[in-house]
């Protein structure tokens, strides 16, 4: 799937599928989170599957992601197993990170170009923009995303990356989830625009706003973004409108927020939205398997072993 | 290859431009960021690299600090060998998250999956009138994240050979290049197989009376009053440490045990400078081999002031250093 930008049938069910393993995902983690004590903050994804999903379907599987740390459905569409993100969520040592992760997560796999997060946030700009510089200059044709949340469009680094990253024209995609919140507050309390796709404009660069609740809409977007990438004409700033359905964290009760506050009175599932361009019996054996796959990848997880305390001591130095 | 004994007459910036072209040359993935890095940088060290590499591999960047370290990040991280420089070593502080979180510890929490191979050129210390936000001696912070070495040289032959060491070094390395021995001149190997090993102290002169342990822009101050008091029979070791991360204990302890006093000599401000953590470990490793306690001449408590003729009260002196060396024997 990596420049076509319709979407097939078979693309589809890949699409849902992945959803479906990232939402169930956040059904364990929930549960998990819940029954038995949790080692770090869990930041559920759940309804914005769509963003992640739809833009690494747009990718090739050696293109560079950075991500940002809500839910897991980067790391699943970029092809990381569930067994390697739930034993990261868990401290395991059948973990990604190999038992050093848990909660926020710092996922991990450079042969499916996941390159990792920066937590302190908005810091995978400029980052994402070296891997970018290291394709260009080996010529290799790759893209580098940044993927990051409304609230740290704010960050000087995105400023300061953008700038230099336009000048050189560099293979970029700056994709952002605005989902409206930041923490606890609303993005439209401390932000001087209501789009953050509007600050492309400064740089030249297209900013380019898709509806984060359908894979397609932002299959298509990415594609287009890839392509101007790979064909050297330079960044491009997404905009996917999404929706966070739970808290910032799982176990925050979200008193900042209301049901008839527009973002949940209007919600749709990207689950749904996407369902819409599959038949039923398919849908019902790609739920079915998704929630199998994780529950098994949890229990394998729960029965992984920790690790040894002398892993505080390894990966210092190279 | 020209054989090691080779020498020429090289300025301490060259010395440094000329292990980035070897390297430049030696490894494609080597490539080089700056403010002005292609225009030859701030203090000569890039001069003719871009003439030579293109703008490509020789980038200029914009006013950006937190962008060039992270950016620098970013191509090792996807496996490129980056080399930027600073400019100042204090604008090394605007890249802070950059430098001392993700340079530092990219590979460790994300479970050693990759290698970040960088050089982060932190030109260092007063140079008389640069003013107090250009004249900082930041070592210690490197010191402080575990991830980083660090680096600083205090010659023209070791600006050659522990930068080339420091680019083929598989981890990120901050090297704090001396501003005011930018043109010094010296006599610098021709090979380009010259490379000088990290953890490696100099000893810089060989005595018996007092160990002076320094590095960067105070080994010279040192030797000059090691020269002095020769004539009186104060015979001073001087130990250019020439990386603080790895630190060459070994050398340390060794000298510390043959003269049993220990004087610690560095730019950067007293407080919690590195001389504080060399101090420590020779009490903890050495105390009964010690005739009286351990000195540190450092740079004042103070921030340095724009006015040259101020500044230069806040660094320590020749003068400084040999009273320093004269109370210890008195002790």
């Amino acid at each position: 799937m990596t420049t076509a930008t319709t979407p097939t049938g078979a693309e589809h069910a890949a699409m849902y599928y992945r959803m479906a393993l990232a939402r169930n995902i956040d059904i364990v983690m929930a549960r998990h989170t819940r029954e038995q004590r949790f080692d770090g903050w869990w930041h559920p994804g759940e309804g914005q599957e769509a963003a992640p999903i739809g833009a690494t379907a747009a990718l090739r599987k050696d293109d560079y992601l950075f991500y940002q740390g809500r839910g897991s459905a980067w790391a699943i569409g970029k092809g990381m197993a569930p067994g390697a993100i739930l034993g990261d969520l868990l401290g395991k040592v059948s973990g990604s990170t190999g038992g050093k992760g848990a909660g926020v997560p710092h996922w991990s796999d450079p042969e499916l170009g996941i390159m990792g997060e920066g937590a302190t946030l908005g810091s995978v700009f400029h980052v994402a923009a070296g891997a970018a510089l290291a394709a260009r200059l080996r010529g290799s044709g790759q893209v580098a995303i940044a993927n990051f949340g409304d609230g740290t469009a704010a960050r000087g680094t995105f400023h300061e990356t953008m700038v230099q990253a336009a000048a050189w024209k560099l293979p970029l995609i700056y994709f952002c989830e605005n989902n409206g919140l930041i923490v606890s507050m609303r993005l439209s309390e401390v932000s001087p625009t209501e789009n953050i796709a509007d600050y492309a404009a400064g740089y030249g660069i297209p900013g380019v706003i898709v509806d984060g609740q359908d894979t397609d809409a932002v299959h298509r977007a990415t594609a287009e973004a890839v392509a101007r990438a790979r064909a050297g004409d330079g960044p491009t700033l997404i905009e996917a409108k999404v929706v966070r359905r739970r808290g910032h964290w799982e176990g925050d009760p979200q008193q900042y927020r209301k049901d008839d506050d527009a973002d949940i009175a209007g919600y749709r599932d990207p689950l749904e939205v996407l369902a819409a361009r599959l038949d039923a019996s398919q849908r019902e054996e790609l739920d079915a398997r998704a929630a199998r796959e994780v529950q098994e990848a949890y229990e394998a997880a729960q029965a992984a072993p920790v690790a040894d305390a002398d892993i505080i001591w390894k990966d210092i130095y190279a | 290859m020209s054989n090691m004994t080779e020498t020429r007459t090289l300025t301490y910036s060259a010395a440094m431009g000329h292990a980035i072209a070897e390297e430049m040359r030696r490894d494609e993935r080597v490539f080089m960021m700056g403010q002005m890095a292609a225009g030859g940088g701030q203090f000569a060290a890039e001069r003719g690299l871009s003439d030579e590499f293109g703008t490509e591999r020789v980038r200029n960047t914009t006013i950006n600090e937190a962008f060039m370290a992270g950016c620098t990040a970013g191509a090792a991280i996807a496996g490129m060998k980056p080399i930027v420089n600073m400019g100042f070593g204090d604008f090394a502080l605007i890249a802070g998250d950059e430098i001392y979180q993700k340079l530092a510890k990219w590979r460790y929490m994300h479970g050693g999956k990759f290698t970040l191979s960088a050089v982060v050129i932190m030109p260092f210390g007063s140079m008389g009138g640069a003013g107090p936000e250009h004249s900082s001696s930041l070592e210690v912070l490197g010191m402080h994240f575990p991830g980083l070495k660090v680096v600083i040289p205090s010659t023209p032959a070791d600006a050659k050979g522990l930068l080339k060491t420091a680019i083929r070094d598989p981890n990120p390395v901050l090297f704090h290049s001396i501003n005011t021995l930018s043109f010094m001149r010296g006599e610098v190997p021709v090979s380009d197989e010259f490379v000088i090993p990290f953890g490696q102290a100099a000893v810089r002169r060989s005595g018996t009376t007092t160990s002076m342990i320094t590095y960067g822009s105070m080994v010279q101050p040192c030797l000059d009053v090691a020269a002095k008091l020769a004539a009186e029979g104060i015979d001073l070791e001087v130990i250019d440490l020439r990386t603080l991360v790895p630190l060459d204990w070994d050398t340390v302890l060794r000298s510390v045990r043959k003269t049993h006093r220990a004087m610690i000599v560095h730019e950067a401000v007293r407080t919690a400078g590195a001389g504080a953590e060399i101090a420590a470990r020779i009490q903890e490793e050495a105390f009964f081999d010690l005739e009286c306690p351990v000195f540190r001449v450092a740079g004042k408590d103070t921030i340095r002031p724009q006015t040259a003729r101020l500044e230069a009260m806040c660094i320590p002196s020749v003068d400084e250093i040999e009273q320093a060396v004269r109370q210890q024997l008195a002790t």
